[in-house]
């Protein structure tokens, strides 16, 4: 009988929880609705993902320049919206995810970052969100990095893998890789613009690479310090922070490069992402063979 | 209002069919497959196994092998763990024990054309021709059976093979070696999960999930149109049109050979070559380059490569 209060508590929880998501005030997370014309920015987290909104913000609209404020409603995120938010959207939307494979996205632009240059910047932000502490090594982090046991996307193999084998020669599939945007910012916007449909001439282009640069975009990071990116964040460590390629060689421990390279070898090797040391990659000797006939079903 | 009112009391009794919001537990086994796979006969297969004791329906299979889309949220919280799940869905990270049984798509897709015939979704005039261009592009073909999104079978099987080469836990099951000796993979599935092994069990479990058993359960519950319309692998020599047969072998050549899949139309190593999918299941394989080898040759009297591969990992 004492245990009555308690069943009366979450019973009154749960009837709160179900009013918000009935009338639409309760973020559907994962499963929010998706429409047909939607298109979708998707990378593992850190990956330049901001930056690309940036990009393609101030490309389709060159009347309002994007800052920390405005980014999250030219651009949104689905996760961050509840869903009566999502429903005012505009359509065909565009839209930020950092989602594993989903096959109800028909057109993605999906951003794929080197993962060593990608784990060293998820260390430094999940200390400047305050999720680990200083006393936290890098070595350590990488270890659950591998695991996919940072974030609740995956593991970054498992994320780029399921997307790349899924839709990798697909029409509505576009692959960028961050190292060529940090190389060719122009050229690889125009293969956006044209990705979405959209008419970019290279003046166009130019300003939107101009307004998005990283030292513009670190300067509205310090004037909108209450965006939703940097909100209640350490503010001595930047979230527009080395946004360059390769910062790994330093940043990285050895030993953490290599555990790295261990656990994607292959995917890396697809992508460009050559090994740090000289020893023999793991996708260089593997012969690709097919089970002898016979092994097929019978 | 009054529909949102009842909705919002069955969420807050836990009432509603929780879909793809289900909580996911650690030690949850996710049963996954592309429509038309094999999943009901492997439920079943199961059920039998952990409930001796029980009478396996339609009835009740959804109460012992938990389905999002049928069972209510509130069984789900209730249910005896480790749960078994069932799913359509591509590839999720959240399951880290995952059961993926996988059917020759150009099976698959005569079996779809038949069963969307039988429910008629769709007519006469729609040729095996336009079903293939459904199936190939996915999404849509899958919306005729469905609500959910499962993608295209390529998608589907491709984004589970793809981010499970380091997965620590899935078990690749062919529906054409279940066909083979449906006692074999069951104890393989046994000792995958946990599951009562013993060759008595497992046998009679077998036998209670035999085709002719759960189209009989089927009649009871009032079904016109079986589920399990024909247990059989290998269909598509027959009636599937060569230049159909290419589009499929086209559009998933590599997946099929990484699986096993015999091709007729082109060759496999010249599908593999260039695939990612065929990389990172070679290059996953082992550390040495012997064990990668062993991955994608070895083993090939039994299951293809990669069944062999998922085995030894886990």
């Amino acid at each position: 009988m004492n245990q009555i209060p308690m069943n009366q508590t979450s019973t009154i929880k749960r009837l709160i929880t179900a009013t918000k998501r009935v009338l639409g005030h309760a973020n559907p997370g994962r499963y929010f609705e998706v429409f047909d014309d939607d298109t979708f920015i998707v990378s593992f987290p850190k990956s330049g993902n901001t930056w690309t909104r940036f990009l393609i913000a101030n490309l389709l609209h060159p009347e309002e320049p994007a800052n920390f404020g405005n980014i999250d409603r030219l651009i949104p995120e689905s996760e961050g919206l509840t869903r009566n938010q999502l429903a005012r959207v505009p359509r065909p939307r565009i839209m930020k995810s950092h989602e594993y494979f989903d096959a109800r996205f028909r057109k993605v632009v999906y951003i794929v970052r080197d993962p060593r240059d990608v784990a060293v910047s998820q260390f430094h932000f999940f200390r400047k969100k305050r999720r680990i502490g200083d006393d936290h090594s890098i070595e350590q982090f990488v270890t659950r990095f591998v695991a996919g046991q940072t974030c609740d996307y995956g593991s970054w193999g498992e994320n780029v893998a399921s997307w790349l084998v899924a839709r990798q020669n697909s029409p509505g599939f576009l692959l960028l890789r961050y190292e060529d945007m940090v190389a060719r910012t122009g050229v690889e916007l125009t293969r956006v613009a044209s990705f979405l449909g959209v008419q970019a001439t290279p003046d166009l282009v130019a300003q939107a690479v101009e307004r998005s640069s990283a030292d513009r975009m670190r300067k509205l990071e310090g004037a909108k310090a209450t965006a939703s990116v940097t909100q209640n964040t350490r503010q001595d460590i930047p979230f527009v922070r080395a946004a360059g390629s390769g910062g790994w060689k330093t940043d990285l421990p050895e030993k953490s490069a290599l555990e790295l390279e261990t656990a994607w070898a292959p995917l890396m090797k697809w992508l460009g992402y050559g090994p740090s040391l000289v020893r023999t990659p793991a996708a260089n000797e593997a012969r690709i063979k097919v089970p002898a006939p016979g092994a097929p079903a019978r | 209002m009054i529909r949102y009112l009842t909705a919002g009391v069955k969420h807050a009794f836990g009432l509603y069919r929780p879909g793809r919001t289900v909580p996911v537990r650690p030690d949850d086994i996710l049963l996954a497959s592309y429509p038309n796979s094999g999943n009901t006969w492997m439920r079943f297969l199961i059920a039998n196994l952990v409930h001796p004791d029980r009478e396996v329906s339609y009835g009740n299979l959804h109460q012992l092998v938990f389905d999002p889309d049928v069972s209510v949220k509130r069984d789900f919280d209730r249910a005896p763990r480790p749960r078994i799940v069932k799913t359509h869905g591509s590839f999720d990270p959240r399951y880290r024990r995952v059961i993926y049984l996988v059917r020759d798509p150009r099976d698959v897709a005569l079996a779809q054309y038949q069963r969307l015939r039988q429910l008629r979704s769709i007519g006469d005039e729609f040729s095996l021709e336009d079903l293939i261009g459904r199936f190939l592009a996915g999404g849509h073909a899958a919306s005729l059976v469905s609500t959910d999104h499962f993608g295209s079978w390529g998608e589907n099987a491709g984004s589970w093979l793809a981010a499970s080469f380091r997965h620590p836990g899935l078990l690749l099951l062919r529906y054409e070696d279940l066909l083979a000796d449906a006692a074999r993979e069951l104890t393989r599935v046994a000792e995958f999960a946990g599951l009562p092994e013993t060759t008595e069990r497992i046998s009679q479990a077998v036998a209670r999930s035999a085709p002719d058993k759960i189209t009989d359960s089927e009649k009871e519950q009032g079904r016109d149109v079986p589920l399990v319309p024909s247990a059989k692998s290998g269909g598509w020599r027959s009636d599937l049109p060569k230049p159909l047969v290419a589009r499929i072998e086209a559009a998933w050549g590599d997946i099929m050979a990484c699986l096993g899949y015999e091709l007729v139309t082109r060759d496999s190593h010249s599908a593999l070559e260039s695939s990612l999918l065929g990389l990172l299941a070679v290059g996953a394989a082992g550390s040495t380059g012997e064990q990668r080898e062993e991955a994608l040759v070895g083993d090939t009297s039994e299951r293809a490569g990669l069944s062999a591969e998922r085995t030894t990992a886990r």
